[in-house]
């Protein structure tokens, strides 16, 4: 329940940027390369300022030191990121939803917008988790989770971009496709690596 | 054998003197890649071929920056095996030496790679205005290279958000192993995605293809080696100085402790004590 805040924040920070975003180009048809560009940076930035706070809020209330004498490390991190991936899937689709609802953009492939929308949130949660952790005991923890996560997401927001335009009708089906593959390849890479780079970390 | 050992040591005054020789034959060398660089034919394919020089400079900076992302990677791994909190391996006792050791030689990697991805954009970007007309192109190469540095960038930031040194190494050493797979994929598999490709200006796949050849190729496997030579002593030359560092702030640890003379206590407060009767 202390994580309500993140999702509260999460889907909140969508909200407000697919209504920013559609009151910005009230009058414009938007291409599908650039309504994929934006869902992946509203997706992006949503991810990297609340999904960190899982790990954040543990230091910031002093619960981190018992969590490290009773936990096992792999554990605690895929309890971490589980909850991650759901909050960051629901703001996801979410997100999505609304985005495609505002701007009236049809979707000619679904089970490829599903299949990357999904893949690339699982990716964000799982690498913003672990970023988390890594900032969770330095000082100025807040922005520094975020400006350590941007870097390592921003080839998957390529790969989100590449998929998501397909998916609304911009783009060759072999090149969405090819983007799909990677972006499950890298939450599959992410979510694998994570518990074990989190584990030598979590005793320092 | 060994007579002939000391013979060879007598003829050069020494293993300083033959430092000082092989430093010297190496600023030589140095000076023969400046003068071949602009003597070497013009390379065919580009707007503007005479310019396109800066390509036997610019060509070692991005495989030496890349290189060393990943050594620095690889030195944080076994860092983390030294000090068992790794689950890769255990061992039964915590070897600290060798934990110092790894970590300065994972900083040393990364501080000389972003030396080389800084020189990377500086020659890029001087690249792309001579042959594409614009300092910065977007091109798919210069951005993805670009993220590598942001890459470069956050491990120090990380670094230099924990004063101390055991969180420091431990932190930094991990987002190091987190950004493997990302790096490798902006370098190897972003610029050659089709769609990336079709957007691209920058030479591809100029080895492979057998496209550097003749003295050009000569050239820059020349100018190659040498920069990989100076990175070797670079690299050596900052772990030492990590060393020293280290030594040193030791050394001062222990004089504060000589003569017994210990730190001063801290200042004692009158209380208050009933008395007993």
């Amino acid at each position: 329940m202390r994580s309500q805040s993140g999702l509260v924040t999460g889907v909140l920070f969508s909200v407000v940027t697919v209504y920013a975003i559609s009151f910005a180009t009230l009058s414009e048809k938007l291409h599908g390369t650039v309504v994929a560009g934006l869902l992946w940076v509203a997706l992006l930035f949503s991810s990297s300022a609340s999904l960190p706070r899982i790990f954040l809020a543990e230091e910031e209330q002093g619960t981190a030191e018992l969590l490290r004498m009773v936990g096992r490390p792999h554990a605690v991190f895929w309890g971490k990121s589980l909850f991650n991936c759901l909050q960051s899937v629901v703001t996801g689709i979410l997100l999505c939803v609304l985005y495609l609802g505002f701007t009236s953009k049809s979707v000619t492939v679904p089970w490829l917008l599903a299949v990357c929308l999904i893949a690339g949130c699982l990716s964000l949660a799982g690498a913003v988790t672990l970023c988390g952790a890594i900032a969770s005991q330095a000082s100025n923890r807040a922005v520094l989770s975020a400006a350590i996560a941007v870097p390592l997401l921003l080839p998957l927001v390529s790969l989100g971009v590449s998929g998501v335009r397909v998916a609304l009708g911009d783009g060759a089906a072999s090149e969405g496709n090819g983007a799909a593959i990677g972006l499950i390849g890298y939450a599959c890479a992410t979510l694998a690596t994570g518990p074990w780079i989190f584990a030598a970390v979590w005793k320092s | 054998m060994c007579d002939v050992g000391y013979w060879a040591l007598d003829l050069c005054g020494g293993l300083e003197k033959l430092k000082t020789i092989l430093r010297t034959l190496y600023v030589l060398l140095m000076g023969v890649a400046i003068v071949w660089s602009y003597t070497v034919p013009d390379a065919v394919g580009f707007q503007k071929p005479g310019m396109a020089r800066i390509f036997l400079w610019h060509f070692p900076c991005p495989m030496l920056a890349v290189f060393l992302l990943m050594y620095g990677a690889w030195c944080a791994f076994r860092m983390f095996q030294s000090i068992s909190l790794s689950p890769f391996q255990f061992k039964a006792e915590t070897n600290y030496d060798a934990k110092v050791l790894w970590d300065l030689r994972s900083v040393a990697a990364m501080e000389i790679g972003y030396l080389f991805c800084l020189l990377t954009m500086a020659t890029g970007i001087l690249f792309s205005e001579v042959q594409w007309g614009a300092w910065w192109s977007w091109d798919p190469r210069q951005t993805s290279f670009l993220i590598v540095l942001l890459i470069y960038a956050a491990y120090f930031a990380l670094r230099f958000a924990y004063s101390d040194g055991g969180k420091r190494a431990a932190f930094s050493g991990a987002y190091a192993l987190a950004t493997i797979v990302p790096s490798l994929f902006l370098v190897f598999v972003f610029p050659r995605l089709p769609y990336i490709k079709s957007l691209s200006l920058h030479p591809s796949d100029s080895i492979v293809g057998g496209l550097i050849k003749g003295q050009y190729g000569q050239c820059v496997c020349f100018i190659l080696a040498l920069v990989t030579v100076l990175t070797v002593y670079l690299f050596k030359m900052r772990v030492q100085v990590g060393l020293l560092e280290i030594g040193l702030e030791k050394r001062n640890g222990q004089l504060e402790n000589l003569g017994n003379n210990p730190a001063p206590t801290g200042v004692v407060r009158p209380v208050y004590l009933p008395k007993s009767d």
